[in-house]
This record gives structure tokens, C-alpha cells and sequence, in this order.
């Protein structure tokens, strides 16, 4: 049976995989061929048979087995394990797995075995998880055999999360190779059902503690990443209503019910990777959604503090990402952190406005400098830093800063020295004539109390006046213009990069014709002639510093 | 007025004519005879008693107490009514409110309470519940269902009668009862139709008032009286019979046009010699043709046809230009090219260039544009009016062939070519130079020689085997022939890439710019229409042809390539668009395909685009674009190999060729120069970042850096080849060292174009401790770029002033006008608050309205209490006169029972 239904599987190979996902009676009917037909009607008849009477209970040992075969022959396995599970669904709907306390004794018999026979069952769904062919089906049938278990193997009224069956179901998830499945389960289950994600939880805080499971690295990072897709936190205790099982109603408050349970299960579980250590990318990764999609999770953020300040501490792009989750804990918890302008200041160095947290970076800048009450001197030196590193930074990176600068200047009116110094006194200005001005800002003071900045002028935006990109060239000179409006709304300057920028220029059709240079230039590549150099002519830069080789 | 109301009525009756002497018996019987005569006297009767019933009333107009509101002067004659100042005529709208009721409510009443009845189907007729809207759509789409076959039924010139609605072939128009039709609706219904005949004359009566009424003000204008009311036939027949008037005109017209041709056509024989005086005058045999008209029509009528399209031909007399002298000719040269230069200098500066009027009214529309190209930015309704006009709204970019020197270019591309191709020196121009600093001299020397080639080349252009000669002749007298190169002398134009390369697989690359001279030669715009199109083309696939043949770059096709170039250039000049657009079309692959990857083929359209265009501009379609791609190789690129540098180095160069004149800052060049020294500095020692300066730093591939000394036998350094761009080659000492070499030249003229900028110091000085940091030994140019560095930053230090960017005027205090009303009425309400302004005009009508619906409401009610009371008072009636004839009756009973029982009394006494 087995060697006669090999032929054909492996022939249609290449429709399997879209067979698997499609749905599974039609992939019986497909498989075609007289033994598919054979093993159809072999198992429609041993599934009647168990269902008439209970001497055929064998056939379920026998379907047992053929569920067994995955290796060998996908077709049979998935066919058999779909018999079992509604073989499985009849029973314990009728009730035969019940044990029950008057049941003879021969009946108490039955029902153990039928039980053991389930449990293996279960044990042989869990296992097709491993195998990439068979785990989506199997994922189904495990979880449609989790919620007829749950409402009738106690044989009580009220269903009941079978919580050991779903913890072995997570831990073979998370232990599977396949990771179409675990996309699978969080898409249909956990994103669906809010009882599913509970339990998902607590299986995955119970597997990071149990000291006998294998958390190597990449177990670390299936649960990582299964835990970073568990997003949209709901909002309240209403939120929750849609399960997978109905939870009793009878008792007042099930924790599935209750929003800071499911919280505390959230957090249970990230704390408990969080203590596993997490390499640089995952760092990055949870800073980058912390106060979106993990902080809320959190009944105690204050539990992240400590990380979150290792990671503000660590420098680099870890720190950029750090600071929202430490404006979270800043806003949301009124954590106080030390000397937190003089650190802000520190990452303002020489990657900042070429990283690609650039836009995120300056947004949060953009609010921990919106007060009005700080010291001018310090946003002095925050202007003055910013624009040093403009020299040097790409434009979409200037647009985005000059019209901040703009608001700062009209929030701080101090600071507008940096623009407009006229000298007092004569002397003054006779010094300045004969000796010119040195830039009294010091670059590398890590103080922004002590940098000198706001003594100095921001000869680095005119310079950016003449910048090479018209637009950026325009925006640097609001600067010098008269400050008319208000504030600009930097939110609209900050996502640009080159890409958008050259997107904008030819977004644009030509419409009129461009110009075009009136004078025909009489070398291009080549070099100047003798004769030519006699009569003034002269290499263009590109022809005298390179070599185009010769005619 | 003597008199009392009697009198004068009976006066006015005198008047008109109404009551008179008595008239004789033939009088009468004259007037019965005249049957018109006697209608329209009736018409005039009725109208003049309701002319005095009108003026003997004085309910029936309400009038101002105190006269007319307004007194008012205009040129109209003024109608008495409107003299007395007439508001309103209380009776009449009383009786038509009445009639409406009468129309309506009374109807409902009647029907109240009662089951059954007909029902009147036919559209609109009596169903008030359908607005008068709604039957008039209705009428009017059945109408034209009817009619909308014929498409000229209202056409009053068509002598046809009018096809308008019939019955049965009878038009249902009649003399004077102009809505019959609205009879029609339901043939067949004839019963019903007569229930509803009273309620339609009333219609028609009511339709036909307000007909009159609206030519009544035109009678009262035209003679002050009023005159006897039109019928509406008579109007419409008026109507045709002015227009058949106008047509009769234009008839007449036309005739009179005809005769008068007919004259001119008599006198043309005459008139021809003083036509055509420039012709011989006609020969004799013409004479007898003419004479003979009749027999050699056709030979005469051609003859005039070709002298009429010879005279439409002519040219009109012009006066001839003047020759110019040299000098002047060298003057308006130069003042040309001083002109152009002014323009180039404006748009660097973003200003616009206006010396057309026609372009400032483009200028706004491209204001409009720019706002919306401003998008880049985003912020469009805030930033968008800031950078699209002080940005972007300079961009008129007058054309070569509005500048008027097309041919000259041309011609002057051809002559360099041929200069070029031949090795002949041509003693020529300075045109070609790029910097422009002894500009005016150059062109002076340079137009000397324009004009003596310049026929040349038009000779050239004149027919296609003399073009083909005129151009050819000098090629051909090469020492290499054009023949024994293997290029044919003519090709078809290619209009794409793929044809362009099948065409040139044959062709020598050298021997490119021939082939294209040749083919622009043979597909000049002027010896077809469709060349234009065709060398647009052909410029688009030369640009990408250039691209491609730089991807397979040696190093002996410079001049080919160059040639290629310019020839490039000079098409831009006639098909600006189409160059620019293959431009843009590779430099757009390159950004969206390979934007840290550029190819040797990129690089040389880079250095094209470039020359072709001016890099100076503020704005410019493709030299921003080409900037882009260069300044995000040069910023997001990390250098992987040396030919990544290399790369890099070119890109860097060519940055600054861009903004050679512009002196344009740009970023990316010291960023990447900086780090390219740090790469290839010797010493291991880190540059971390934020020691040096705020530039990123990367760290080099392995075995970039320099040895800390020269071997012995190292090579000297090189300039930088193409060939070092490509990737696979190792890492020579001889690569470094050039690099290294190159980079120090770049450093330098990358200082002294930035020399000016206001922060030079902080720009530069990051160079400084790098150098230092490198052995003097592996280059002396170290020693040179340390002093120049040095010197210049010493410079800048002096020259660095405190910033004063804000000696603006003071803004004034904004000032609001105050808002006069040219017309003011006290009576409207001026709200400057639209929405208020809206919600009171609204409250106003509701009110109104309301008022009115009151009104309408309790007039509805009386007129019901006053039906009730009259349809009370007929019963009451009724009853009182049965009541008394039966009581009559039984009294006569009663007297007739009294009579006898008297008489039977009186009998039986007299019997006893």
C-alpha cells in the first residue's frame, strides 16, 4: 500500500506544497489513481466501522499507525490523522471518553484505552509539526481537536482550556523547524483569538523556565520573534471578547477575561526572555517597537528601566533607539535620569545625522527641546553642534534641520545672537576688522552648559546657502530672512533621502525645454593642445586631474 | 376734476366712444354688415370699459401714500402707474388667490367625505399635487418624443408650416387659444375631458392674462396708449414676417455682392497690368483669348488660378537689411554672449530671466507648478510658497533657436569637427572653453571667422546631393579617406537604440562622429518635415549610444567619444527636450538600478550631461538629477575595493567641475575626500570619528592603506585611468599612490573654489591633522596642500566677520483698509462673516415664508368659512323658499277650506 502510493506523490511533488495549503478533501480527490480511491474507501470503512460499534475500536490503532507513516507517505498520514480526528470528535462528542464514576468496569476500560489512544493521538499531530510538508494541516487538526477536548473531556457543561495540551502544542511550535507554521498560528490564532494569546503567553513564559528545555540560540530567536509579532495590546477589559474557547461564565473574574492578567502574562513572558540576554540586532529590534508595541504590554514598566538605560549608556545607533523607550519611561513613569541634556548632547556626534534613525532621533529631539523654559545657552549649543555636523551631512538631513532651527530661534530669542551680531563699541570693530573673529565654540566641550555656543554665529548655515540642491539650498536661507511665520511644521521636513529627493525632481515632466550651455565646449575628455593653451585655453578640471587616454 | 363720480363716468364713458348720439338705422346695419369690424370693436369696447373700471376704482391699486420711494430719471418713458408709484394690485392677486382656492380647495371639499368617483389619469391636467414644474417637464419630453425627429421645427426661415402638435392632422392650435394642446393628452378620453372643461378655460383665461399682460408693457411703450391686444397669432406671424424681411435682405445683399464681382471680373484685364507690373504685361495673345472668353474658358480659368496663387505668394515689400560692417557685427556678438551670460549668472542666482513678456505669463502659470513641485519638501502649503518661488520660479530657459543662433552652432560644431577629425588647425575660436573668464575676447577673435563658413554650410543645406558634397568635400580630403574608413555616406535614421546599433555594428567607433556628422547632415530639419522628429530621436539613442559605449570604454575612443559629445551639445541646442530627456532617462536608471554601482558608461554621461548643460543654474532639469546620483554615490557609498574609490574620485572631481562656476558647496566631496585620505593614510593609528571633524568615518577594505615609506623601485604616481574604475584589479602601490595623489589635487582645488565660503575653517581644518599624520615622503604634493591649506585658512580666519544677517526694514504693523461700499443700501446687511451673513439672509426667507404660509393659511380658511357660509346659506335658502311655499300651499288650502266652509255657512243660512 504503501510503495503503490509513492509512485503518484512523488510524480505531483510540485503541486504538494499548494495542495497542503488548499483544502484537504480536494487533495484526496486529486491524489487520483486507484489507490487513492483504495485508501479512501479503506479508511471511510474503518471510520464507520469504529462509529457503529465498539467492537471495531481496534480500527483506531490501526489508523493510529498509518498516521504514523509520515515520512514515507504524506497523503496517508494526512488523510489518516483527518479520519482520527473526527473518529475523535464523534467519540468524545458522544461522550465514550468521559470516564465515568458508575461506568462498569469494562466500560472504565474502554475508556482508558480510548484515552490513551488519544493522548497518542495528540502525540503523533505534535510530531508532524516537525515535518515542513504536514505541519499546517496539522496544526488545524490540533487545534479543532483542542477546542472539542475542551468542551468535552471533562464531560461538564463548562469547557475547559486544556492547558496541557496547548503548552505541549507551543512548545513544538516554538521548536518546529517550519516557520510557515509558526506565521500560521500567529496569524490565524494568536492575532484572532484573545484566550489563545493568554495561554500563548504563559506557555512561553513556562518554556523559558523550565530548566529542562534547550534554549539555544535559535529557539531564542523563534521565541523573539513570535513574541515581537504579538502586537495591537488591547485597551481594556472590553477589548476582550473574542475566544477561541468560550471561558466559563460562571465564574465571575477568569483571568482570560482580565486585561491586567493578560498584561502580566505579556510581561512575564518578555522579562523572562529579556533575562536570557538578547543579542545586538534583538536589542535594536525591541528598542526600535519598545514604546509601540512592548512598554504597553507592561503592568510595571519600570521593570525595563534598567535595560533600557544599559542600552541608552551603550553609544551608537542602541542609544538612539533607547531614547524613546527612556522618553516613555520619562513621560509615562516620570522616571528621572541624571543628567539627561548632557547625554542628549553626547549623541549628537559625526554618524548621528547620516544614521537612519536620523528622522526618529530628531523627532524625539524635537520634543525634549520644545520646552521654552531651558536654558538658552544650551539650546545654543545644540543649534551650534547640529549645525556643525550639518557641514558634513546629506541634505535630506539639512532639510530637516534648518526649519527646526528656525523654531528654536523663535522659541529662545537669545539664541538669535547666532544670527545677528553687530558689534557695539568702536573698538570692537576695529579689532574685528584687522583680525577677523575665531569661532569661539568648542566642538568637543561634552557639556552643552559650557560650549561657548551661543558667543558664537552659524557661519555653517550660510555656508549651506550655497548648498548644490536648489531646495536645500532655499531652506537654508530662511534663516536669513525675516521671521515672519510662526513655525515651521518639521514633522513635513523630516523623511527625505536621496532617493525621494531625485524621485521629486523627476517626477516632474519636462514641460519647457531645459537650457542648454550656449558655448560648445572644444575639449571634453581630451586634453588641451600646445597651440590651444596658447590662446588661453585651459583643461577642464575633470580632463586635467584624469586620464581618458589619447586619440 | 368737476364733478361728481356720475358725471365723470359718464364723461370717460363719452369718451371712448362707448355711449354716443344714437345711431340711424343704416348706421347699424353698416356695422352688423362689417362682421371684422364689428369684432374688433368689441375687443376695443371691453378694453376700454376695463380701462375705466380700472380708473374709477380706487382699490385697485395699492399705491404709495407719499408717491414713488425713489425719485428716479431715466430715458424710458415712464407709464403712469409706475408714476403713481404702483406697488401692487390688491384685486387682482385677490382674485387670483381666490381662483386658486376655488381651483383646489373647494374641489377637496367637495369630495370630502366621498367614496368612489373617476379619477383623471391624464398627466398633469388637474392634479395639483404635480407641481407646475413636473408637468412641464412631463409635457416637454412628450413633445419631443413627438418632434424630435424633425430637426428644424422651430426653424423660422422654413417656409413649411410648423410641425407642431396636431389632432388628427388638424393643428390644435387655433386662432387665440394658444394651449389647446393641453387638451391632448388623453384622445380618447372625451368624457372625462369635458368634466374637467371648466377648470381649463379658466386655465386658458388665467394663461392668456398674463400673455397680454407682458405685451401690454410693450404696447404702453411704443405708443403711450393702450392699443388693441395682440393675438398670439398675430404676434407669431409678425415674428416670420420680420424674419422673412431680414432673409429677404441678405439676399439682396448677396445679389449686389455678385454684380459687383461680376464688374470686377469685367475689369480684371485692366486692372491685371497694374497687378503684376513686376511681370511682363500680359502677352498679345491673351487679347484674343479674352476676346473669345466664351471658347478657351478653361485655359483662361487656369491662367487666373496660377496668377491669383502667384499673387498670394508674393512677398510683401520688405525693406532690405543692411550689411553690417565687421565691427558691428562683432559688437552685437559680443553684446549676444554678454547677454547670455547675464542669464546664466541670474539663473544661478534662482532669478528669473525676463526679456520676453510671453514668458512671464507662463512664469505665473509656472508658479502654480513649482508649488506643486515643491512637494519634495512636503510642506507644501507652508514651505511650498518659499521654495517654489524663491526656489524654483526662475526657470525660463530660452530656447537655442529663440536665441537665434542655431544655424551658427551648427555650423560652428561642423567646423570643429572637421578641424578635429582632420588634424587640419583651423585657426579657430575660443568658443569652446568653458571657464569663462577672458569670454569676450575669445568670441571676438571667434566671429571673424563664422562668416566666411557660414555659406558654406548653407550651400550645404540646400539640396541633399549638395549638402552631401558641401559637407563631404572636406572629410574626403583627409588623408584617410571617408571610403577606405568603411562609412558609407548615407544611413537611415535611427530612431532608437537597437537601430542605432545596427546601424553603427560596422562602423569603427572612431569613425562615429563621421557617421553622425553624415547623418545629421542628411536629415537636416530643413529638407523635411519629419526630420525634426527623426534627429530628435536620433539624439535621445546617441545619448544612450554614449552610455554604452563608455561601458566598454578604451582608452583610444576619447576623441571619438568627445566628438560624439559635442555633437550631442549642438542637437541639444535644436532638440533641447528630447536630449535632455535621454539624459534623464539614464540617469534615472542609474538611480533606480545602480545607485551605488555607477559604470564607466555612467561616469562619461555624467561628464556629458555637464558640459551639455549649465551646471550653474540654481535649478536645472537635468543637471539636479545628475547631481543627485553623484552626490548619493559619494555620501552613501563605502568603498569596498580601489576601484570603489576610484570611482568615488571621479564622481568627486566632476562634483567640483559642476560647481566650478557656482561655486556650490558640496558636502559629499569633503566627505568622502577626507575619508579617502583616512583610508589611505599609512599610519594604522584610528581616526576615530568625532577626533577629527563631524565626517563619518568607514573603515577601509584590508590593504588599502599606503606603506609607511616608498619602496625603491615604486613607480611614480599616475593620473587615474577609467580602467582603474573597474572592478577585479588588485591592489597596486601604483593605484594608491595615485589615488593618494589624485586626492591631494582634488583637496586642493576643492579649497580654493570653496575659499569664500563662510565657514571655511571648519569645512578644511579636519584635512589638516590628517595630513600631518601621513610621511612627507610618499608625496611632495603633501608639503604643498599643508602650506596651501594653511595660508588660505589663516585667510579665512581674517576674513571671518560676526554674522549680521538680519538688517531687514522693520516690518510695519499690518494695516486694514477700511471697507467701502461704492453702492451702499441701508437695507442689505454687508456681513463681512459669510456664514452669518448666510444664516440671517436665511432666517430672513424663513420668516418670510412663514408669514406668507400664515397668510395663505387664514385666507384658506376664510375662503372655507365663506363656502360654508354660502353653501349654508343656499340650503338655507332652499329651505326657507320650500318652507314658505308649503306653508304657502297649506294657507292657500287652508283659505280655499275657510272659502267654502264661508260659503257653505252662508248657503245653509240662506237655506234656513
Amino acid at each position: 500500500m504503501a510503495a503503490a502510493t509513492k509512485e503518484p506523490s512523488s510524480a505531483s511533488a510540485g503541486k504538494r506544497k499548494r495542495q497542503e495549503n488548499g483544502d484537504k478533501s480536494k487533495k484526496r480527490r486529486k491524489s487520483g489513481g486507484d489507490e487513492g480511491v483504495d485508501l479512501k474507501a479503506q479508511l471511510k470503512q474503518l471510520e464507520a466501522e469504529i462509529l457503529e460499534s465498539r467492537k471495531h475500536y481496534n480500527n483506531i490503532a490501526t489508523l493510529l499507525e498509518l498516521a504514523q507513516k509520515n515520512d514515507e507517505d504524506r497523503p496517508t498520514a494526512i488523510a489518516a490523522s483527518e479520519t482520527l480526528c473526527r473518529v475523535f470528535v464523534r467519540l468524545l462528542a458522544m461522550g465514550c471518553l468521559v470516564e465515568r464514576r458508575e461506568a462498569s468496569e469494562k466500560d472504565a476500560t474502554v475508556t482508558k484505552w480510548l484515552r490513551e489512544r488519544l493522548a497518542d493521538f495528540r502525540e503523533v499531530l505534535l510530531r508532524m509539526f516537525n515535518n515542513e510538508k504536514l505541519a499546517l494541516p496539522a496544526l488545524l487538526l490540533a487545534m479543532s481537536l483542542l477546542k472539542v477536548e475542551a468542551q468535552h473531556l471533562d464531560g461538564r457543561d463548562q469547557a475547559a482550556f486544556p492547558r496541557y495540551f496547548f503548552t505541549q502544542v507551543i512548545y513544538f511550535i516554538i521548536q518546529s523547524p517550519v516557520e510557515q507554521l509558526r506565521e500560521e498560528f500567529t496569524e490565524k490564532f494568536i492575532d484572532e483569538f484573545d484566550d489563545i494569546r493568554f495561554y500563548t503567553f504563559a506557555a512561553i513564559s513556562e518554556f523559558l523556565k523550565d530548566p529542562s528545555a534547550d534554549l539555544d540560540e535559535t529557539v531564542r530567536a523563534i521565541i523573539f520573534n513570535l513574541l515581537l509579532n504579538i502586537d495591537h495590546v488591547p485597551s481594556s477589559n472590553k477589548d476582550l471578547d473574542t475566544f477561541y474557547i468560550e471561558p466559563p461564565t460562571t465564574k465571575k473574574r477568569h483571568p482570560v477575561r482580565s486585561l491586567s492578567q493578560h498584561k502580566s502574562q505579556a510581561q512575564d513572558a518578555w522579562l523572562a526572555l529579556m533575562q536570557l540576554g538578547l543579542s545586538k540586532d534583538q536589542r535594536k529590534k525591541i528598542l526600535s517597537v519598545m514604546s509601540n508595541s512592548i512598554a504597553p504590554w507592561f503592568t510595571n514598566p519600570e521593570l525595563l528601566m534598567d535595560f533600557l538605560t544599559d542600552c541608552y549608556n551603550a553609544g551608537g545607533s542602541i542609544s538612539l533607539l533607547a531614547l524613546s523607550g527612556v522618553f516613555y519611561l520619562i513621560q509615562e513613569r516620570n522616571l528621572d535620569y541624571p543628567e539627561f541634556y548632557t547625554k542628549l548632547y553626547s549623541l549628537l556626534d559625526a554618524d548621528m545625522l547620516h544614521s537612519k534613525h536620523r528622522s526618529r532621533f530628531l523627532r524625539l529631539l524635537d520634543t525634549f527641546l520644545g520646552s521654552s523654559h531651558l536654558p538658552a545657552v544650551m539650546v545654543a549649543s545644540f543649534i551650534k553642534k547640529l549645525a556643525r555636523l550639518a557641514l558634513n551631512a546629506p541634505p535630506s538631513a539639512i532639510v530637516a534641520i534648518v526649519p527646526w532651527f528656525y523654531n528654536l530661534f523663535k522659541k529662545h530669542p537669545l539664541t538669535t545672537f547666532m544670527m545677528h551680531r553687530v558689534p557695539r563699541t568702536e573698538e570692537e570693530k576695529q579689532k574685528i576688522e584687522e583680525g577677523g573673529v575665531e569661532d569661539v565654540f568648542l566642538a568637543w566641550e561634552r557639556d552643552p552648559m559650557e560650549t561657548r555656543a551661543i558667543e558664537s554665529c552659524l557661519w555653517e548655515v550660510v555656508q549651506l546657502q550655497g548648498h548644490w540642491h536648489p531646495n536645500v539650498a532655499t531652506i537654508a536661507k530662511i534663516i536669513s530672512e525675516q521671521f515672519t511665520k510662526q513655525a515651521y511644521n518639521v514633522e513635513d521636513f523630516l523623511d527625505h533621502s536621496y532617493g525621494s529627493l531625485f524621485e521629486a525632481e523627476m517626477g516632474k515632466e519636462i514641460k519647457k525645454p531645459p537650457v542648454v550651455e550656449f558655448m560648445i565646449p572644444k575639449r571634453v575628455f581630451t586634453k588641451v593642445t600646445e597651440e590651444e593653451e596658447k590662446q588661453g585655453l585651459k583643461d577642464s578640471l575633470v580632463a586635467g586631474l584624469w586620464d581618458f587616454g589619447t586619440a | 376734476m368737476a364733478g361728481s363720480q356720475l358725471k365723470r363716468l359718464k364723461a370717460s364713458l363719452k369718451d371712448q366712444g362707448i355711449i354716443g348720439p344714437q345711431k340711424s338705422k343704416k348706421q347699424k346695419r353698416q356695422n352688423a354688415q362689417d362682421a371684422k369690424a364689428s369684432n374688433e370693436k368689441r375687443i376695443q369696447r371691453h378694453e376700454a370699459l376695463a380701462s375705466i373700471r380700472e380708473q374709477f376704482n380706487p382699490f385697485q391699486f395699492k399705491t404709495n401714500a407719499r408717491g414713488p420711494k425713489f425719485e428716479v430719471t431715466t430715458n424710458k418713458p415712464v407709464s403712469s402707474r409706475e408714476a403713481m408709484g404702483i406697488s401692487g394690485r390688491p384685486g387682482l392677486t385677490k382674485a387670483k388667490g381666490e381662483e386658486r382656492r376655488r381651483e383646489t380647495i373647494l374641489v377637496e371639499m367637495q369630495r370630502r367625505n366621498k367614496v368612489g368617483g373617476l379619477i383623471d389619469r391624464r398627466f398633469g391636467e388637474d392634479d395639483p399635487n404635480m407641481s407646475l414644474e413636473d408637468k412641464m417637464i412631463e409635457r416637454y419630453t412628450r413633445e419631443q418624443q413627438r418632434s424630435h425627429k424633425k430637426h428644424s421645427a422651430f426653424d423660422l426661415e422654413d417656409d413649411e408650416e410648423m410641425g407642431g402638435l396636431t389632432h388628427m392632422g388638424k393643428p390644435l392650435f387655433d386662432n387665440d387659444d394658444a394651449p389647446k394642446y393641453l387638451k391632448d393628452d388623453f384622445e380618447e378620453d372625451v368624457g372625462s375631458g369635458d368634466e374637467s372643461e371648466g377648470s381649463q378655460t379658466d386655465r386658458r383665461a388665467l394663461k392668456r392674462q398674463r400673455l397680454e399682460g407682458a405685451l401690454e408693457a410693450v404696447g404702453e411703450q411704443e405708443e403711450g396708449q393702450p392699443e388693441r391686444k395682440k393675438t398670439k397669432k398675430e404676434i407669431y406671424e409678425e415674428i416670420i414676417a420680420k424674419s422673412k424681411l431680414h432673409k429677404e435682405l441678405r439676399q439682396e445683399a448677396k445679389e449686389e455682392d455678385n454684380e459687383l464681382r461680376a464688374e470686377i471680373d469685367e475689369a480684371m484685364r485692366d486692372l491685371r497690368p497694374l497687378l503684376f507690373d513686376r511681370i511682363k504685361p500680359p502677352a498679345k495673345s491673351d487679347k484674343p483669348t479674352l476676346v473669345i472668353a466664351g471658347k478657351d474658358q478653361a485655359t483662361l480659368d487656369r491662367e487666373y488660378d496660377i496668377q491669383v496663387k502667384r499673387m498670394a505668394s508674393d512677398k510683401r515689400a520688405a525693406p532690405t537689411d543692411k550689411m553690417k560692417t565687421e565691427e558691428e557685427k562683432a559688437a552685437e556678438e559680443a553684446n549676444r554672449l554678454k547677454k547670455l551670460e547675464e542669464d546664466r549668472l541670474k539663473r544661478m542666482r534662482g532669478e528669473k530671466v525676463s526679456d520676453d513678456e510671453q514668458e512671464s505669463d507662463d512664469e505665473n502659470k509656472q508658479g502654480g507648478d513649482d508649488d506643486f513641485d515643491a512637494m519634495d519638501v512636503e510642506d507644501a502649503d507652508e514651505f511650498g510658497l518659499g521654495q517654489g518661488i524663491a526656489g524654483k520660479a526662475k526657470k525660463y530657459r530660452p530656447t537655442a533657436t529663440e536665441l537665434g543662433f542655431d544655424d551658427e552652432d551648427d555650423f560652428l560644431i561642423d567646423d570643429d569637427l572637421v578641424a578635429s577629425g582632420s588634424e587640419l588647425e583651423f585657426d579657430s575660436d575660443d568658443e569652446g572653453e568653458e571657464s569663462d573668464e577672458d569670454e569676450e575676447s575669445g568670441s571676438d577673435s571667434g566671429s571673424g571667422e563664422e562668416d566666411s563658413d557660414d555659406d558654406e554650410f548653407t550651400k550645404g543645406l540646400l539640396t541633399e546631393s549638395e549638402a552631401k558634397q558641401g559637407i563631404f568635400r572636406l572629410p574626403t580630403n583627409n588623408t584617410k579617406g571617408s571610403d577606405e574608413n568603411g562609412v558609407p555616406y548615407t544611413f537611415p535614421c535611427p530612431q532608437n537604440h537597437d537601430e542605432l546599433l545596427e546601424i553603427f555594428k560596422s562602423i569603427d567607433v572612431k569613425q562615429l562622429p563621421v557617421a553622425t556628422q553624415r547623418i545629421r547632415a542628411l536629415y537636416h530639419p530643413k529638407l523635411a518635415s519629419d526630420n525634426k522628429e527623426r534627429l530628435g530621436n536620433f539624439a535621445q539613442a546617441l545619448v544612450r549610444h554614449v552610455n554604452y559605449l563608455g561601458n566598454q570604454y578604451q582608452p583610444t575612443w576619447a576623441a571619438a567619444l568627445e566628438g560624439l559629445t559635442r555633437h550631442i551639445h549642438s542637437l541639444a541646442k535644436s532638440f533641447p527636450i528630447e536630449v535632455a530627456k535621454g539624459y534623464r532617462s539614464i540617469i534615472q536608471e542609474m538611480e533606480q538600478s545602480r545607485p551605488l554601482a555607477l559604470t564607466v558608461g555612467d561616469l562619461i554621461t555624467l561628464t556629458g550631461a555637464g558640459t551639455t548643460f549649465p551646471t550653474s543654474d540654481h535649478f536645472h532639469q537635468v543637471v539636479t538629477p545628475a547631481m543627485i546620483v553623484i552626490a548619493r554615490y559619494l555620501g552613501q557609498k563605502i568603498p569596498q575595493s580601489l576601484s570603489d574609490y576610484a570611482t568615488g574620485t571621479f564622481l568627486a572631481i566632476l562634483a567640483l567641475q559642476y560647481q566650478q562656476f557656482s561655486k556650490r558647496y558640496v558636502p559629499e566631496v569633503m566627505n568622502f575626500t577626507l575619508n579617502t585620505l583616512c583610508a589611505l593614510a599609512p599610519s594604522a593609528r584610528a581616526f576615530t570619528p568625532n577626533t577629527i571633524g563631524f565626517f563619518p568615518i568607514h573603515d577601509p577594505p584590508a590593504g588599502t592603506r599606503l606603506p609607511t615609506s616608498l619602496p625603491a623601485d615604486a613607480s611614480a604616481a599616475r593620473k587615474l585611468a577609467f580602467s582603474d574604475c573597474l572592478p577585479s584589479n588588485q591592489p597596486s602601490l601604483e593605484l594608491k599612490l595615485s589615488l593618494f595623489t589624485t586626492t591631494l589635487s582634488l583637496l586642493t582645488s576643492a579649497s580654493t573654489l570653496w575659499s569664500q565660503t563662510s565657514s571655511f575653517t571648519e569645512t578644511f581644518s579636519p584635512a589638516l591633522p590628517i595630513l600631518s599624520s601621513i610621511p612627507k615622503s610618499l608625496s611632495p604634493a603633501i608639503q604643498s596642500l599643508q602650506q596651501h591649506l594653511t595660508r588660505l585658512l589663516q585667510i579665512s580666519r581674517l576674513s571671518r566677520r560676526p554674522l549680521e544677517l538680519h538688517h531687514h526694514r522693520p516690518l510695519a504693523i499690518r494695516t486694514y483698509i477700511p471697507k467701502f461700499e461704492d453702492s451702499f443700501d441701508p437695507n442689505k446687511h454687508y456681513d463681512p462673516d459669510r456664514e452669518r451673513a448666510e444664516l440671517a439672509k436665511l432666517k430672513k426667507e424663513h420668516k418670510r415664508e412663514r408669514k406668507g404660509a400664515l397668510r395663505e393659511l387664514r385666507k384658506d380658511n376664510a375662503f372655507m368659512a365663506r363656502e360654508n357660509l354660502r353653501v349654508k346659506k343656499e340650503k338655507d335658502a332652499a329651505y326657507e323658499k320650500k318652507y314658505k311655499r308649503l306653508v304657502a300651499e297649506i294657507q292657500g288650502t287652508e283659505g280655499q277650506a275657510a272659502n267654502a266652509y264661508e260659503r257653505e255657512k252662508a248657503l245653509r243660512k240662506k237655506k234656513r
